[in-house]
C-alpha cells in the first residue's frame, strides 16, 4: 500500500478515535454535572 | 439511487434519537440566559463539539468543490477557515467570552449606537439564514426517498422548528453532541472503503487531471482569493460568537477553536479525498455523476459515490453524517436568527422594558419565522454555493468592518460610524453583484472590471469609516465639537 493511502486511513482513524476521547470527556463532564447549574 | 431498508431504520432511529435529547435539554431550561446560551456553562468538550459540527454545514457543497478542483478544495474550503479560526482563536475568543453579551448585535451596540444594533441586526439575521443547508437537506431527502423537494424541505421545517422551539440552545447544543458523533465517523469511513474497492493513490492518480493534485486545484488567482476572503466569515459568524458568550469561562473558547481547527483538518482530508475519488471513479467508469452547467457536478456526488462504496448499514451512518452536518448547522443558525428578532430587534430596540418571559415567547415565534424565511429562500434558490457565496459577500461587507474596528481600533468612535460603514458595504456590494449576476457567462456572473464584490464593498465600508472618525478627530482638534 502506497504511503498516501496509509496517511488518508490514519486521518480516518484518528478522526474517530478523537471523536470517542471527546465523547468520553462530554460524558464524564454530564455525570459530574458540570454543564448544571450551580 | 436506492437505499436499503436496513438503512431507512437508521435514519428513523436517529431523528428519534434527537427528539430523546431534546426532551431531556428542555428539563435544564430556567431562564432566558439558559435558552439563549445554556447558562453560559459550556464546558470544553461541548463546547468543541457544537462549534466543529455548526461550522461545518456546508457538505454538498464541499462534495461539489472537492470534485471540482480537487485539493483546491482543501485550500479554499480549508486552509483560509484555518488561518481565520486561529486569529479568531488568539486575538477575539477571549475578549468576547469577557464582554458577557449575547448577539453581535450586542457588541454593535457597544461599540457604536442602537441604530448600528439595528441595522447588523438585520444583516446578522440574513447571514445566519439556513437557507442553503435546509436547501441540502430538501435535495438529499428528494434524492434518497425520491419525494419532491419542497416536500423534504417541509419535513425538515417540521422536525427542525419541535426540537429547536422546544429545548433552545441546551437541545441545539446536545444534539449537536450527537450530530457531531455521527458526522465525524459517517465522514471518515469512506475513504478506508474507496481505497479498499478502487486502490490508493494510483487510482487518483490515473484518473484525476494534474491540477486536481495541487494545491491550487486548477482555480484562478481570482477564484483562490474571492474565497480567502469569503473566509473572513469567521469573524463576523454569529455560531462563533455565540458559542464564544456560552462558554463557561474565558479560556474556553481559545482552547476549544485551537482543538476544533484538529477536528476540521482531520475532517476536510476525508471529505476533498472523498469528492477527488468520486471524480476518478466516474472518469473510470465505475458511476456516473451529471454536471451542471456551471461545471460543477451535481449536488448529490458525494451520496452516488458513497453508495457504490459502502455496504449497507455503513451506508445508513455515513447518511446520517451527512443529515447530521446539515441539521446541526440548521438547528443553531435558526435559533440565531430567533435571538436577532427577539433579544436584538423586539427588546433592545422596540420594547426595552420586555420581560424576559415575553422574550422566550418572541424566540420561539422568531424560529418560526426564521425556518421558514429559509425555507422560502431554499425553494426559490437552485444553487448550493451561489447562495453562500450571495449570502457571504453581502454580510461580510456590510458587518466586517464595524465589527473588528469595534475591536481592534482603540481611538473614541463617532457612534454613527458604524451605521454608515454598513450601508456604504452593503450598498457597494450589492449593486456590484446585481450587475455580475445581470450578465452571466456559463452560469457565472461577470463583475465590472472583472473584480469581485466583495473587494469593493469592504473597501468602501473600510474608507467611510475611517473617514468619519478621521473627520471627527480633526473637529475635535479644531474645538468645532
Amino acid at each position: 500500500m502506497d504511503i498516501i493511502s496509509i496517511f488518508l486511513i490514519f486521518d480516518s482513524v484518528v478522526l474517530i478515535v478523537a471523536t470517542l476521547i471527546l465523547t468520553y470527556f462530554f460524558i464524564k463532564d454530564f455525570l459530574k454535572g458540570k454543564l448544571n447549574h450551580k | 439511487m436506492e437505499i436499503t431498508l436496513i438503512d431507512v431504520a437508521i435514519i428513523s432511529l436517529y431523528f428519534i434519537l434527537l427528539a430523546i435529547v431534546a426532551y431531556f435539554a428542555k428539563k435544564k431550561i430556567r431562564g432566558l440566559t439558559d435558552y439563549f446560551l445554556a447558562g453560559r456553562r459550556l464546558t470544553l468538550p461541548i463546547f468543541i463539539a457544537t462549534l466543529v459540527s455548526t461550522w461545518y454545514g456546508g457538505i454538498l457543497g464541499v462534495g461539489q468543490y472537492s470534485y471540482f478542483s480537487g485539493l483546491g478544495n482543501w485550500l479554499t474550503q480549508g486552509i483560509f477557515y484555518y488561518i481565520m479560526a486561529l486569529l479568531f482563536a488568539l486575538f477575539l475568543a477571549h475578549k468576547i467570552r469577557k464582554s458577557n453579551l449575547f448577539t453581535i448585535p450586542d457588541q454593535l451596540e457597544k461599540f457604536y449606537d442602537k441604530k448600528s444594533r439595528f441595522l447588523g441586526s438585520i444583516f446578522n439575521f440574513i447571514l445566519v439564514t439556513p437557507a442553503p443547508y435546509i436547501l441540502s437537506l430538501g435535495v438529499i431527502f428528494m434524492f434518497l426517498f425520491g419525494v419532491p423537494k419542497w416536500i423534504g424541505i417541509v419535513i425538515v421545517l417540521a422536525i427542525l422548528i419541535a426540537y429547536t422551539l422546544y429545548s433552545g440552545f441546551y437541545g441545539v447544543i446536545y444534539t449537536d453532541f450527537l450530530q457531531f458523533i455521527f458526522m465525524m465517523v459517517g465522514v471518515a469511513l469512506v475513504v478506508p472503503f474507496a481505497i479498499a474497492k478502487y486502490g490508493g493513490f494510483e487510482f487518483l492518480t490515473a484518473n484525476l487531471p494534474e491540477t486536481h493534485l495541487h494545491i491550487t486545484g486548477g482555480l484562478t488567482t481570482q477564484m483562490i482569493l474571492v474565497w480567502g476572503f469569503i473566509a473572513f466569515w469567521t469573524f463576523v459568524d454569529p455560531g462563533f460568537y455565540q458559542r464564544c458568550y456560552a462558554a463557561k469561562d474565558s479560556k474556553i473558547p481559545r482552547k476549544g477553536i485551537l482543538i476544533s481547527i484538529g477536528f476540521w483538518i482531520l475532517f476536510d482530508i476525508c471529505t476533498t479525498f472523498t469528492g477527488m475519488y468520486a471524480f476518478a471513479a466516474n472518469k473510470a467508469g465505475h458511476i456516473s455523476i451529471e454536471i451542471l452547467e456551471n461545471g460543477l457536478p451535481q449536488p448529490e456526488v458525494y451520496m452516488i459515490f458513497a453508495n457504490s462504496v459502502l455496504p449497507p448499514v455503513i451506508m445508513g451512518v455515513f447518511l446520517i453524517g451527512i443529515i447530521a452536518t446539515l441539521m446541526s448547522t440548521i438547528d443553531s443558525f435558526t435559533l440565531l436568527g430567533a435571538m436577532n428578532i427577539s433579544h436584538d430587534i423586539y427588546k433592545n430596540t422596540f420594547k426595552p422594558d420586555a420581560t424576559d418571559k415575553q422574550v422566550m415567547k418572541v424566540t420561539k415565534i422568531g424560529i418560526v419565522i426564521t425556518a421558514s424565511f429559509g425555507a422560502t429562500l431554499a425553494l426559490f434558490f437552485s444553487g448550493i454555493i451561489s447562495m453562500w457565496y450571495t449570502i457571504g459577500t453581502v454580510c461580510i461587507s456590510t458587518l466586517i468592518v464595524p465589527v473588528l474596528g469595534g475591536f481592534f481600533i482603540k481611538t473614541k468612535k463617532p457612534p454613527i460610524s458604524g451605521v454608515l460603514s454598513m450601508i456604504a458595504g452593503a450598498g457597494v456590494s450589492t449593486v456590484w453583484m446585481i450587475n455580475g449576476y445581470s450578465n452571466l457567462s456559463w452560469g457565472w456572473p461577470v463583475y465590472w472590471f472583472e473584480i469581485e464584490p466583495m473587494y469593493p464593498g469592504i473597501l468602501a465600508a473600510l474608507l467611510v469609516y475611517l473617514f468619519i472618525i478621521g473627520t471627527s478627530k480633526i473637529y475635535k482638534y479644531k474645538g468645532v465639537v
